[in-house]
Order: C-alpha cells, then sequence, then structure tokens
C-alpha cells in the first residue's frame, strides 16, 4: 500500500522506534526463559528471576540434567510431532472441502451448516469433556493418538478461514472448468486447491500451532507416560509441592525453540501465505 | 480421471450402469457440496450434537457416580451467586479489552508494516508473531516469574525505573485483569497483524493511486479507503476474538490455577472447570456451560448480522 | 487419488507409531509372573517412594511379585481424569493417592474406591485415629494417609535471639504476640508470616481449638464464635505489623521461599511435611531453625493440629483387589513402611508406633537442618492433634474460605471477620 509512501524521515524514525519497542515486549520473554535456563533452580526460587547476568551462577547444568534424566523427553517429543504432523494434515484436508462448499456453492442448508461451523467454534471443549470422554471409551480411542486427532479433526475455525479465503476464488476458472468436463471434485482438489495454497500455508503452521500445544483434551486422553505429549510431560514438573524447575524451564525452552527455527526459516513462505490472497468475506 | 473416480466410488469395478450415476453425483452441483460438507456434518453428530444433548441433559440431573437424578432447575437456580456474577463480569470485560486493544493496534501496526519505506519489516513481523506460536502454558512459567511479587522481579524493576511503586500483580483485581490481558494481546498481537497485512494485501493499490491525484493525505485514505476495505477481515478477527475471549481459560489458570483470590481471575470456563471437575458437580459445571453457549450464541448472531456476514460477498 | 493416498499414509503413520492401547485399568501378568499395578500419584517424591515400596515387596514375596507402573500427573489433571474415569467405569488405575481437600469428592454418592477396613483394622490401635476417620464414609475407610501433618511452629532462633525471646518460654497465643512485639521492634522483621491465598495460617488455628468449619454433624459452624474470635486476631496481628501476609500469597509460592530464605519473618506456623520446603528451597537457613509445638489458645488447650494429607485407594476397577491391599498395606500401614515414609519423604508417619523407634533418630537431611529433637517435640504433642472434619462439600468450603474469607478479610481489608464468616457460611448452609 503507498499510503504511507514517503513520509518524512522523522516520523520514519519514530515509527520504527515503536516498532522496535514492541518488539522487545515480544521477545523478552524468551530472553528471560533462555537465561533462567541457566541458572540453578535454588537461585530462581530464592530470589526470583533478576536480569543480571551473574557469570558464576550460569551453567549448562540444567540441560545435562534434562538429556541424562529425559529420556521421557524425547519420547514427548515423538510424540507431540506425530499428533502435529497427522492432525495438521487432516484438519487441513476436511477443512479445506468444508470451506469450500460453504463458500462456491449455493445449496439447501447452506446457511444452518454455517451457522452450525459458528456454533462449534464457540464451544469450549470443557463442556463436552466428559460426553466425549465416554465416547473416546466405546471408540477404544484413549490413550492413543486417534483419541486425540479424531474429535477437533474437522476444526471449525479452518473451516471459516478456509471459507472466507474461497469467496474471494474467481468464479469464472469455475465455470470453465464444468464446460470443460471437470467433475466438482476434480475442480476442488485440481484448479482450487492449488488456488488456495496460501491459505493452506497460513492454516498448517496456525492448526500445527494448536496441535503442538494442545493441553487439556490430550491430558485426558492419553494415560502413560510413554504417550504424553511435551505440554503434558512439561506441567507434570509444575506441582504443588514445589516446582522443579531445573527441568521445566530447559524443556520448556527447547520445546518453543524448534518451532521458532521452523518459523524463522519458513517465515517468508508462511507471512506471505497469509497475506498473498487476503481474506475476504 | 478413472483413476481419480476410483476415491469416491464403492465398486471400483467399471460397470458401465453404476458409472452413469456415479458420474451424474460427480458432476451434480446439487450433491457435491453435500459430499464436500459431510466431514463437518459426521463430526458435528459425533462430537459435538451427541455430547451436547448429553451435557443439556445432565444440567438438569444431580450427576453422581452410580446415583444420577433429575432435579428439575435446581443447577440452574444455583447461578444467581456471587461467583457467576464475578466470573461473568471478568469474562466480559476480558473480552471487551482484548477487543479494545487486538483490533486496533494490529491494523495500525499491519498498516505501517505494509509500508515498503519501513526497514526490517520482516524481522518486525517475524519478531511479533513468534509469542504465537508457543503454548500459554510453558510461557506462563515465565510470565510468573517476570510478574513475580518481589521488588526484584523486572515487572517491578520497571516499575521502580518508571517512579511507580512496587505492584503484588496477582493479588488484586485491578492488576490481574491487567496480566491476562497483557498475555492474551503479547501472545495474539502478531497473529491478528498477520491477518490484517493479508487484507491490506487485497486492496488494489489504483484506489490509491487515484485518490492521490485527488490530493488525498495519508489520513483521508486510510479512513476512506483502508478502513472500509478492511471490513471483511476485521468482521473475522472480531469474530474470533469474541470467541476466544469468551472461552479464555489458560490465561487465568497460568496465573492462579483455578484458586484466584476473590474471584479476581475467575472466567466462566474456569467456573465450570472448579464445579464440575473439582467439586464433582458435573450437573451445575453442565449448566454454566449451557448458559455460558446461550450468552455467546446471542452474541455472536447480533454481531454477525449487524455486519453482514451471510451475505454472499463480503 | 489425493483422499486414497493422504487416508493410506496417515492410516500408516499412526498403526505405526500408536502404542498398544494399554488401558491403565488392566493388570495382566507380566513375562516374569509378576503381577502388573498401575498407579497414579501427583508427586514425583511419592512415586519413588511407592517403587521403592514395590522393589522391597518384591524381595520379601517372591511367589507373588507385582510389577508397579507409577506415573505422575500434575496435582489438577490427576485429580479430574481420575474423577472421569471413576465416573465413566472405565481407564482408572488400580491404585491412586488422592489429595485430602478433593478426597470428598470421590465418597459423593456411592463410592468407586474398594473398603479398606480388612486391612486398616489389624493395626488401627497404633494409628493416629483422626487420620483414618478424614478418608471414611458410614464408618468404611477408603483411604490411607502418609503422615499425620501435624502442625508446628518453625522458629528462627537468630532473629529471637536478637531480640532476646526465648522460644520455649512462648506457652500461649498471648505470649507469642507479646514475644512478636519484641522482635518486631528489634529487628524491624515481622513475628510471623500469615496465609491470605491458602488455609494453613488460619485452619490449624480453629482446629487446634475443636473448632472447624463444619461439625462432627456435618453442620456448618464456619462463623461460629471460634473462628471468628481467631480471626480477628490473625488480622490483628496483622494490623499491629506483627505479622506480614506471606508474598506471595501462600506459604508455598516461589516468592515466598525468598523472603523467607533471607531471614524475612521470625516464625511460621505449618504442618511437619513442611519441612522438606525448608530443606529444598531455603537452604540458607540450615541450623538457624528450630521446631517447636504451637503455643496453646488456654492453659490446657492443644498444642498441634493434624493438617493436609493425601489418602491412597483402591478403585473398584482394580482386577486384583487382595494383591493392591496387601502391597498398600504393606507399603504405607506396616512399621517398616511408615519408617520409610519418615527416611524417604520427611513426614511424620501416621503410626506413632514408629515415632521413638531409633530408625527416626538417625541423621538425615532433616535432622541435620532442624536438629535431633524433631520426633520428641511430636511424641510430646501425640495425644493433642485433631484432624478437620471432612465432608463432602469441603473442596467448595475450603474455596470460599480462602477467595471470600481470608482474601477480603486479611488482604483486601474490605469486610469485617465476621461478616466475611458469616457471608459464606450463609452460602455454604445453602448446599
Amino acid at each position: 500500500m503507498e499510503s504511507m509512501a514517503r513520509p518524512n524521515t522523522a516520523v520514519k524514525i519514530i515509527l520504527v522506534l515503536m516498532l522496535l519497542f514492541i518488539a522487545v515486549i515480544a521477545l523478552f520473554p524468551f530472553f528471560a526463559l533462555l537465561l533462567a535456563s541457566f541458572k540453578p533452580s535454588t537461585e530462581l526460587l530464592r530470589y526470583g528471576l533478576n536480569l543480571k547476568l551473574q557469570a558464576h551462577l550460569l551453567s549448562f547444568k540444567n540441560y545435562i540434567y534434562l538429556f541424562q534424566e529425559g529420556a521421557k523427553y524425547l519420547i514427548w517429543y515423538k510424540n507431540s510431532l506425530v499428533i502435529t504432523i497427522v492432525g495438521t494434515i487432516l484438519s487441513l484436508f476436511f477443512s479445506s472441502m468444508v470451506g469450500y462448499a460453504l463458500a462456491v456453492y449455493d445449496f439447501k442448508g447452506k446457511n444452518v451448516v454455517f451457522i452450525l461451523v459458528l456454533a462449534v467454534m464457540m464451544i469450549p471443549m470443557e463442556i463436552l469433556m466428559l460426553p466425549l470422554y465416554k465416547l473416546m471409551v466405546s471408540f477404544k480411542m484413549i490413550n492413543t493418538y486417534w483419541g486425540v486427532i479424531v474429535p477437533i479433526m474437522v476444526a471449525p475455525v479452518a473451516i471459516f478461514f478456509f471459507r472466507q479465503y474461497a469467496l474471494g476464488l474467481p468464479k469464472e476458472l469455475l465455470d470453465a472448468a464444468r464446460i470443460d468436463g471437470c467433475s466438482e471434485f476434480r475442480i476442488f482438489f485440481n484448479i482450487m486447491v492449488p488456488l488456495m495454497k496460501p491459505a493452506f500455508g497460513a492454516m498448517a503452521i496456525l492448526q500445527a500451532m494448536g496441535y503442538w500445544n494442545s493441553f487439556l483434551w490430550p491430558t485426558v486422553i492419553l494415560r502413560t507416560e510413554d504417550m504424553f505429549t511435551l505440554p503434558i510431560g512439561l506441567s507434570g514438573l509444575l506441582t504443588p509441592y514445589g516446582n522443579n524447575y531445573d527441568i521445566l524451564i530447559s524443556g520448556s525452552l527447547l520445546t518453543i525453540l524448534p518451532i521458532i527455527i521452523l518459523f524463522i526459516f519458513f517465515q517468508r513462505y508462511f507471512i506471505s501465505g497469509l497475506t498473498v490472497g487476503g481474506v475476504k468475506g | 480421471m478413472e483413476n481419480y473416480h476410483l476415491n469416491y466410488s464403492i465398486n471400483t469395478q467399471p460397470v458401465p450402469q453404476k458409472k452413469k450415476i456415479r458420474r451424474n453425483i460427480l458432476f451434480s452441483q446439487k450433491i457435491a457440496p453435500y459430499i464436500f460438507v459431510s466431514p463437518f456434518i459426521i463430526s458435528f453428530l459425533v462430537f459435538f450434537l451427541y455430547p451436547s444433548i448429553s451435557t443439556i441433559i445432565m444440567s438438569f440431573q444431580e450427576v453422581l457416580p452410580g446415583e444420577t437424578r433429575f432435579i428439575g432447575l435446581q443447577n440452574y437456580k444455583k447461578l444467581l451467586n456471587p461467583h457467576f456474577y464475578a466470573a461473568l463480569r471478568n469474562t466480559t470485560i476480558y473480552t471487551i479489552w482484548t477487543l479494545i486493544i487486538l483490533i486496533p493496534l494490529p491494523l495500525v501496526l499491519a498498516v505501517i508494516l505494509n509500508s515498503k519505506v519501513i526497514p526490517g519489516r520482516n524481522f518486525f513481523r517475524s519478531a511479533y508473531f513468534i509469542p504465537a506460536l508457543t503454548s500459554t502454558i510453558v510461557v506462563g512459567v515465565i510470565f510468573r516469574l517476570i510478574f513475580g511479587e518481589l521488588e526484584s522481579s523486572p515487572a517491578n524493576m520497571l516499575m521502580k525505573a518508571l517512579g511507580l511503586h512496587a505492584q503484588q500483580w496477582t493479588m488484586h483485581w485491578g492488576t490481574g485483569m491487567f496480566l491476562m490481558v497483557f498475555l492474551a494481546s503479547w501472545k495474539w498481537l502478531g497473529v491478528n497483524i498477520l491477518y490484517f497485512l493479508s487484507g491490506l494485501q487485497n486492496i488494489p493499490k489504483e484506489l490509491y493511486e487515484s485518490a492521490e491525484m485527488d490530493g488525498a493525505g495519508v489520513f483521508t485514505k486510510f479512513f476512506r479507503i483502508t478502513l472500509p476495505l478492511l471490513k471483511p477481515v476485521t468482521i473475522y478477527v472480531l469474530t474470533i476474538s469474541i470467541f476466544g475471549g469468551f472461552r479464555m481459560y489458560e490465561e487465568s489458570f497460568v496465573f492462579w490455577q483455578n484458586q484466584s483470590p476473590g474471584d479476581i481471575g475467575l472466567t466462566l470456563v474456569g467456573y465450570i472447570y472448579q464445579e464440575g471437575f473439582m467439586n464433582n458437580d458435573m450437573g451445575f459445571g453442565s449448566a454454566i456451560g449451557i448458559v455460558l453457549l446461550a450468552i455467546v450464541l446471542v452474541i455472536n448472531l447480533i454481531q454477525l448480522k449487524f455486519t453482514g456476514a451471510f451475505k454472499k460477498e463480503g | 487419488m489425493l483422499l486414497f493416498t493422504l487416508t493410506m499414509t496417515v492410516s500408516l503413520l499412526l498403526s505405526g507409531c500408536s502404542s498398544e492401547a494399554s488401558d491403565s485399568g488392566q493388570s495382566g501378568k507380566s513375562s516374569d509372573g509378576a503381577t502388573k499395578l498401575t498407579l497414579w500419584t501427583f508427586v514425583e517424591q511419592h512415586a519413588k517412594f511407592y517403587k521403592y515400596m514395590a522393589d522391597e515387596w518384591n524381595k520379601k514375596h517372591p511367589d507373588k511379585k507385582i510389577e508397579l507402573q507409577a506415573t505422575t500427573y500434575p496435582y489438577d489433571d490427576m485429580h479430574n481424569k481420575l474423577l472421569l474415569s471413576l465416573q465413566s467405569g472405565v481407564g482408572a488405575p488400580d491404585i491412586a493417592d488422592i489429595e485430602i481437600s478433593r478426597f470428598s469428592n470421590f465418597l459423593k454418592g456411592k463410592p468407586q474406591l474398594v473398603e479398606l477396613n480388612d486391612i486398616v483394622e489389624p493395626v488401627k490401635d497404633k494409628i493416629v485415629q483422626s487420620r483414618l476417620n478424614i478418608y471414611s464414609k458410614d464408618g468404611k475407610y477408603y483411604g490411607i494417609d502418609f503422615h499425620v501433618g501435624a502442625t508446628v511452629i518453625y522458629y528462627n532462633k537468630e532473629l529471637l535471639g536478637k531480640a532476646g525471646v526465648d522460644p520455649n518460654k512462648i506457652i500461649t497465643w498471648e505470649d507469642f504476640k507479646e514475644a512478636g512485639k519484641k522482635v518486631v521492634s528489634a529487628t524491624g522483621k515481622p513475628m510471623i508470616t500469615i496465609e491470605t491465598n491458602d488455609l494453613w495460617s488460619y485452619w490449624p488455628l480453629i482446629v487446634q481449638q475443636g473448632s472447624d468449619f463444619y461439625g462432627k454433624d456435618g453442620n456448618v459452624t464456619l462463623d461460629n464464635e471460634i473462628n471468628v474470635k481467631t480471626l480477628e486476631f490473625l488480622k490483628q496481628l496483622l494490623d499491629e505489623k506483627i505479622a506480614k501476609a506471606a508474598p506471595g500469597g501462600g506459604h508455598h509460592t516461589e516468592e515466598y521461599y525468598g523472603f523467607m530464605n533471607k531471614g524475612g519473618a521470625a516464625s511460621v506456623v505449618m504442618p511437619m511435611w513442611y519441612m522438606g520446603r525448608f530443606t529444598d528451597y531455603m537452604p540458607d537457613l540450615k541450623g538457624k531453625m528450630i521446631i517447636r509445638p504451637m503455643p496453646r489458645w488456654t492453659a490446657d488447650g492443644n498444642r498441634s493440629a493434624g493438617m493436609g494429607g493425601t489418602g491412597t485407594a483402591i478403585t473398584n476397577q482394580c482386577k486384583n483387589v487382595k494383591l493392591a491391599k496387601e502391597f498398600l498395606a504393606f507399603a504405607k500401614l506396616s512399621r517398616e513402611g511408615n519408617i520409610q515414609i519418615w527416611k524417604q519423604l520427611g513426614f511424620d508417619p501416621i503410626r506413632w508406633d514408629v515415632w521413638d523407634d531409633p530408625a527416626l533418630k538417625e541423621p538425615n537431611k532433616y535432622t541435620e537442618y532442624f536438629g535431633k529433637d524433631i520426633f520428641n517435640t511430636l511424641m510430646s504433642v501425640k495425644n493433642e492433634i485433631n484432624s478437620p472434619t471432612i465432608t463432602e462439600n469441603t473442596p467448595k468450603m475450603n474455596q470460599l474460605v480462602v477467595q471470600s474469607v481470608l482474601y477480603k478479610v486479611l488482604k483486601e481489608g474490605s469486610l469485617s471477620p465476621k461478616q466475611a464468616l458469616k457471608n459464606v457460611a450463609k452460602e455454604m448452609k445453602k448446599q
């Protein structure tokens, strides 16, 4: 957009300073976490967190401990990865189909379906947990990856996003393809899905984030330590009888780090994914 | 083509008649949308409608292991208590704050970041987005340390540097609300910026160019072109923010673990959790859930009606 | 083709990775003939203790070995998960630790726990009786505790010394208050800290006087005279600056550990099991803290109260109830089990007949920190340990006392003790 074109230098400096200030706020907790991860937990407990770089206190002990005592930690990592990858793929597949249909077709009950999507979107899972849990038991999905993924697989937020996105797809292409004798499904998979690539890119990251960080539902479903995901395992280190800060902080950092690296690596792609096409509604 | 059809037919034998029907189905603009939305319908029926009905039934029951009985409207009558009001008030105020902060601020930032003259735009976009990648539960640990009560905690050091008093952040209603809103804003700012950026990219440049020819200034362009054309994205962000606000739970959990003093951090979902799980009163918990559901449904329907999201085109 | 490939890939991926749906309720035999028992707890140290006891069990009973699978969950999650599992009749473990303030949730309706009378009765007379009653319903016992949770007072003798106060001469709470004034004027430090976000400063003080939130008959007695007066006393201590509200709101917060470790206050009232927090989180106070009985309220009043606790229960989904019971009795009711509870966990075990066992005098990190006379103190108050009355509504009551009484009276100062207690009593009577 050109509306900000050629502002004078003073305005530019003020704007950049403001942006920097917000960036500092956004990144500060990570810096604090990084610093804390090198400090002994007794120090943190005794004096709280301070930002002094007391060189004599800093050490890699927490990390060494994490990998020596933390064989479990790697298993949790693997579980989180599997659930995130599989869950994200399935969510994207189903949600894009539904969202697309809601945007491009006129059919009886369309508005009803759309309202239902919105309704599901705003239901906190906590409300439905007991009956859902019973359902999972009868499906024999307790303590399995499926149990975590299946109930949230058709993600209403993603449906909503894809619908908004698909509203902006060129209808002319649709008609042209029909005249060429393509089936409705072929139109979707071969023509529309490629057009919605940016939306897929953006939703992939958002959905993956959701799975990677989800906490409450996996806690209910996953039973044994060898099936735990990272948030469950790590929060197990927070006990009312004194938090186990040694592993908790270094473990938390290592949970965040790969996503950040991945994001920085792919950020160009991702940001353009969210921004190129844009949300239309 | 043939290969492709296989997936949608039960019988993969190319029997001519069946193939014809299949062709009809596959080509029918009437039937196709139903197949497309079927995953949602199934998921809705199994994982939403059924549990919802169970929840509604439970809200009229006293649910005890081995001894469930109907108690009429008693659970709903119990709702008229100060804790429910506190939860409702906290949740509403929290939602309003997140709307006040998380819509205008990212919008303005997106406009700035969209301008090519700002150096390091990509850096800022990523920096703002990174908080969204983290789990609230995990980040809460470090937030609690930052906003510690001791004079030496980073937040209190900052307060003192600004000439203010050190605060017991988690002990008062005002500062408690600040913590929750701050955590939410910190986490979601970057995501909303991206939504708005995506909207900005869709505004045709020619509009600005012609406005400039008419001698429009920065602000005129912003209010006359940018804002109106961002309406669809704004509606989307508004909608998800309202949902997010009313179902908020983790932001409160990380600071108080369901036990906030004087209910300063109690939210509606937190109240469901407290009554349903901590006090083993699933019936009452369900009743709170049903009321929450009703509130959110009404607010959103009003909002969507007003902003016209049901219209076919934005 | 896309759909097909996708489903195939996904199912391959998942079937390749998902572990056998080993429902934790199942207890089969493992290859070496040991019986599997599953156990949930919310404290890592408890899990270690159980594993140790399981090894000991296997040494003694090679004919009926057990393979103990102990899992530690976060506090809230474990209790909620257990509730869900018991409500729906599937997925519960064989044995579970249940914290005292949640325990009554599990006794609502028809308890889904196994009655333990047959293992409790034989040793009943050697156990502090009130510790059994808190986990019982209609005369049936459902849980076995780790500890008595005898409440004591921890004095910082260095601070007291500076003010010339002899802790052994503090007999009543009035004495305590007078001594507190001296400490404050001599050191500038408060005499005691009071929790505003938790119950450990208030509850023991009223239980000590034979009062409670509920009467023995289960009626709400929250706003009785003793309770009002005790709360007024605490408020007075705060108003006169003899006491300070605990930083962080309670004695289990990081802020508090930091504050106390720097010699922030001259004393704190907490149960015996709080020793571990001193040794682990307040290392600078080593050798400076001593343990004494609580001051009395009247000349012949009690000097302690049994507070906190974790009842270990066997669920009705257990398939080897007999073996689970035998193991539980071994781990938590036997003499050696109780000795290990002290040695490994630093708790005051529920069997008072081990308190004078030489094993409890052996040096360990607790005796090094607090001195060797820990159990002498405990023996001296043996008959003065009441436990709270627990009812079905205890979880809610405790929550309200914290949120709507202690916070509003001691922190906000927005309500008088009497008014705050009356309000909550009224609300709870409606339950």
